[in-house]
């Protein structure tokens, strides 16, 4: 056992070989071309970066490891403070994608939303979004915040919340959903990425995902037919006389389902109350109805 | 005056957090907290229907919309009258604790970790300017590693909870009256499956890594304190199971064990830009106003006191009025609580799977009363959170939040008592001014939630800085 430690000169050298192979992988990762992406929370829950981190094949590390170069986000980067608010704007100068999740809070001159304090002045959520939707390749609205208002812009919308497509003068591509489905955001990214632009709807959706009512794909489109209506939660009839929205809802959820496939609210015995839709919530109540 | 250091963002926390303290010869002499956004739901959930209070103020938070979703049946339940089956029950807190294991996981490595571990290599998490990071390079490789391996657990415990929920985040399967699944055995063992993997990962993994690092970190168990009084609403209660019961409802002021009485309850606006014909206001009471001009005022947020008194809640509170931890209260303290309570939960979900039956939801159509009160007061991942609502008409009337983020980011009172968070920071020795990062690790140490937290602040705002503290 002790011969190991009779030449320390080799000891060493082996160990400079792996300094050296280590470093040169993490430079060969800091230098690969990946699009830089600047992910910003604005007003809203930020519960779609955590459908990011749920999503599957790719997960979320194939996604930051080989799609895209993550530079700004609230939720994951490591730096904090003006440090942050520096790679936010350092970004600007470079070639990236803007992802916005959360509504556009215009009151008191979007002083509701306040994303940083840089050089002793309060960045605002939609000056942040200004500034770097003017300068990204692409937009995208995520979520239903960020695409229509959501939630955030609910009567009496006290924060006097907007969409991320009204409030900029520019095409921006949406991807809504309370949360959005994460494959529905690395699906839109991969084909910006590997592609180009992809087909977009009337309402600027993807097609791929947001192409057909959930009420044409649904599992129990055949009790729709048959006329058999379920009367309260937990049976196995159509919900549609429950309030279900699947017949006025574009999503692939039926197809799709959530959390790797496990389920979705319909295969749990609730309607959809068309969270992925224009006039979510206001419109869409009262989600559940008897 | 001491300098003054103001941290914002502080990132990898739900919400927007601005950290202001003064220092003086390296000591926090005094500090603010302040939440950086504000929507307002409670003005929102006015006249709504009250069943769809579930689904709405599930969109309060991304990261716990469980807690919301089940503080607000437990309160409907109580408004209407409605007692869930035993076996739907079950399944509720077995869709509850799966936030639990969700929340703890992903707090503890994709938002404490890089506190103390470089790496992974990859944005946003690469950096050149790495500071007081201690592990030597072999342990600090695998926890680095952790971190990427992390991410297929959290995401595991969302999968159980959409299998019985339906998707997370966001859930549909938390109701009035319990549950919508109906479990079958193919949805049981999926589920006993993801929870042995998250089990092994959480025993073999995350407790070694919390220990690795409060090693070599051991001076953060002498900081971020605080008052060290406890509270908890009560989590996994009211079983006649030992293997399936948490704690009940419990408090800790100045070193002694009292029973909770919700009536201790109430939220002081002696420093928040409200007034009242009192100072004292009781969470069902609507008879507060905005008043951004009031004199002194610095705060949107009122400072929820139970019996007076500022209290921590969380991980650390439930541990240590549980009887489970007990080593100490401190940053350290308060992170090894919260891996420890992860384990915790995977052997009450173990518990509660051996008493399941596969029989089908007792769901049935709820009549909704004229005018009724009630109200939903549990523990969740973060603490106490309470949902208090009101019904005229058949509409929600009055609906109040307190969250658990609120009790700890408190404002101080009319008593002059700080908030807990407030209190933690103050005392602490910054090693070096121009890297302050003592700060972020005690406040991240609580899990704040300023989604959560800042919900619930007034309409009525002029542009100047919000201050929590």
């Amino acid at each position: 056992m002790k011969d190991e430690k009779l030449c320390p000169v080799l000891d060493s050298k082996k160990k400079t070989v792996n300094k050296i192979i280590d470093l040169a992988i993490s430079e060969s990762k800091k230098t690969n071309k990946k699009i830089n992406l600047i992910w910003l929370e604005a007003c809203g829950c930020s519960g779609n970066i955590i459908s990011l981190l749920n999503a599957d094949d790719p997960d979320i590390i194939f996604f930051l490891e080989n799609m895209v170069n993550l530079t700004y986000n609230n939720s994951l980067m490591r730096k904090e403070g003006e440090r942050a608010f520096e790679v936010f704007l350092k970004t600007l100068e470079t070639e990236f994608i803007l992802v916005v999740e959360g509504a556009i809070s215009t009151k008191e001159n979007g002083f509701y939303n306040v994303i940083a304090k840089y050089n002793n002045k309060y960045i605002t959520g939609m000056e942040a979004v200004k500034m770097a939707a003017d300068k990204a390749k692409y937009v995208l609205s995520v979520g239903s915040c960020a695409s229509y208002g959501g939630p955030s812009a609910a009567r009496p919308n006290p924060s006097e919340s907007i969409s991320v497509p009204d409030f900029l003068d520019r095409e921006v591509i949406r991807v809504p959903g309370c949360p959005c489905h994460p494959t529905w955001i690395i699906g839109t990214l991969a084909h910006i990425i590997y592609f180009d632009k992809p087909k977009l709807d009337e309402e600027n959706r993807p097609v791929i995902f947001y192409g057909v009512t959930i009420h044409d794909r649904c599992e129990r489109r055949s009790y729709f037919e048959k006329g058999l209506f379920a009367e309260k939660l937990g049976e196995k009839e159509c919900m549609f006389k429950l309030g279900c929205r699947g017949p006025i809802t574009r999503t692939v959820c039926p197809t799709m389902e959530w959390n790797s496939r496990h389920n979705w609210p319909i295969g749990d015995n609730t309607p959809c109350i068309g969270c992925a839709r224009e006039g979510f919530p206001d419109s869409m109540e009262p989600f559940v109805r008897f | 005056m001491g300098k003054k250091i103001v941290i914002n963002p502080i990132t990898r926390i739900s919400g927007f957090l601005e950290i202001e303290v003064e220092v003086e010869k390296n000591i926090i002499v005094n500090s603010s907290c302040s939440g950086m956004l504000f929507r307002g739901f409670e003005d929102m959930l006015k006249d709504r229907s009250p069943l769809d209070a579930i689904y709405f103020t599930e969109r309060i938070c991304g990261i716990c919309s469980t807690a919301h979703a089940y503080a607000s049946a437990l309160a409907l339940e109580d408004t209407l009258k409605v007692t869930p089956s035993f076996n739907d029950r079950l399944l509720r807190e077995f869709i509850h604790g799966c936030e639990y294991l969700q929340n703890h996981i992903r707090h503890f490595y994709q938002y404490t970790l890089p506190e103390y571990v470089k790496g992974p290599d990859f944005s946003p998490l690469l950096t050149m300017d790495y500071y007081d990071y201690r592990l030597p390079d072999k342990l600090n490789k695998e926890l680095a590693k952790h971190y990427i391996q992390s991410t297929k657990y959290s995401k595991s415990a969302h999968e159980m909870l959409a299998i019985l929920g339906g998707k997370a985040p966001h859930n549909h399967g938390i109701f009035v009256g319990g549950v919508t699944v109906n479990i079958d055995s193919e949805k049981f063992i999926r589920i006993k499956s993801l929870l042995s993997s998250i089990k092994d990962f959480s025993k073999n993994i995350m407790l070694e890594d919390v220990y690795i690092i409060s090693k070599y970190y051991s001076d953060y168990f002498k900081n971020g304190k605080g008052y060290g009084n406890f509270m908890s609403y009560g989590a996994f209660e009211n079983y006649p199971y030992e293997d399936i019961s948490y704690l009940k409802p419990k408090v800790f002021i100045n070193g002694e064990f009292f029973n909770f009485d919700k009536s201790y309850i109430s939220e002081n606006i002696y420093n928040a830009w409200y007034t009242s014909d009192k100072l004292d206001i009781n969470p069902t009471d609507e008879n507060t106003k905005e008043n951004i001009n009031k004199k002194g005022a610095y705060s949107w947020i009122k400072a929820p006191r139970y019996y007076g008194y500022p209290m921590e809640v969380g991980p650390l509170a439930r541990m240590w009025l549980s009887g489970e931890y007990t080593k100490g209260i401190s940053t350290m303290d308060r992170t090894i609580a919260r891996v420890l309570e992860v384990i915790k939960i995977t052997e009450i979900l173990e518990g509660i799977l051996k008493k399941i039956e596969l029989i089908n939801t007792k769901q049935s159509k709820y009549e909704i009363p004229i005018k009724a009160k009630g109200n939903g007061l549990t523990d969740t991942t973060r603490g106490a959170l309470g949902h208090w609502i009101s019904i005229e008409d058949k509409k929600i009337s009055n609906y109040t939040i307190i969250t658990p983020t609120t009790w700890n980011l408190s404002p101080t009172d009319s008593k002059g008592l700080k908030g807990p968070v407030e209190k933690a920071l103050i005392g602490t020795y910054i090693k070096d001014l121009k890297n302050p990062i003592e700060i972020g690790r005690i406040v991240r140490s609580f899990d704040p939630c300023v989604s959560c937290a800042t919900h619930v602040i007034s309409d009525k705002y002029k542009p100047i800085k919000i201050r929590l503290l």
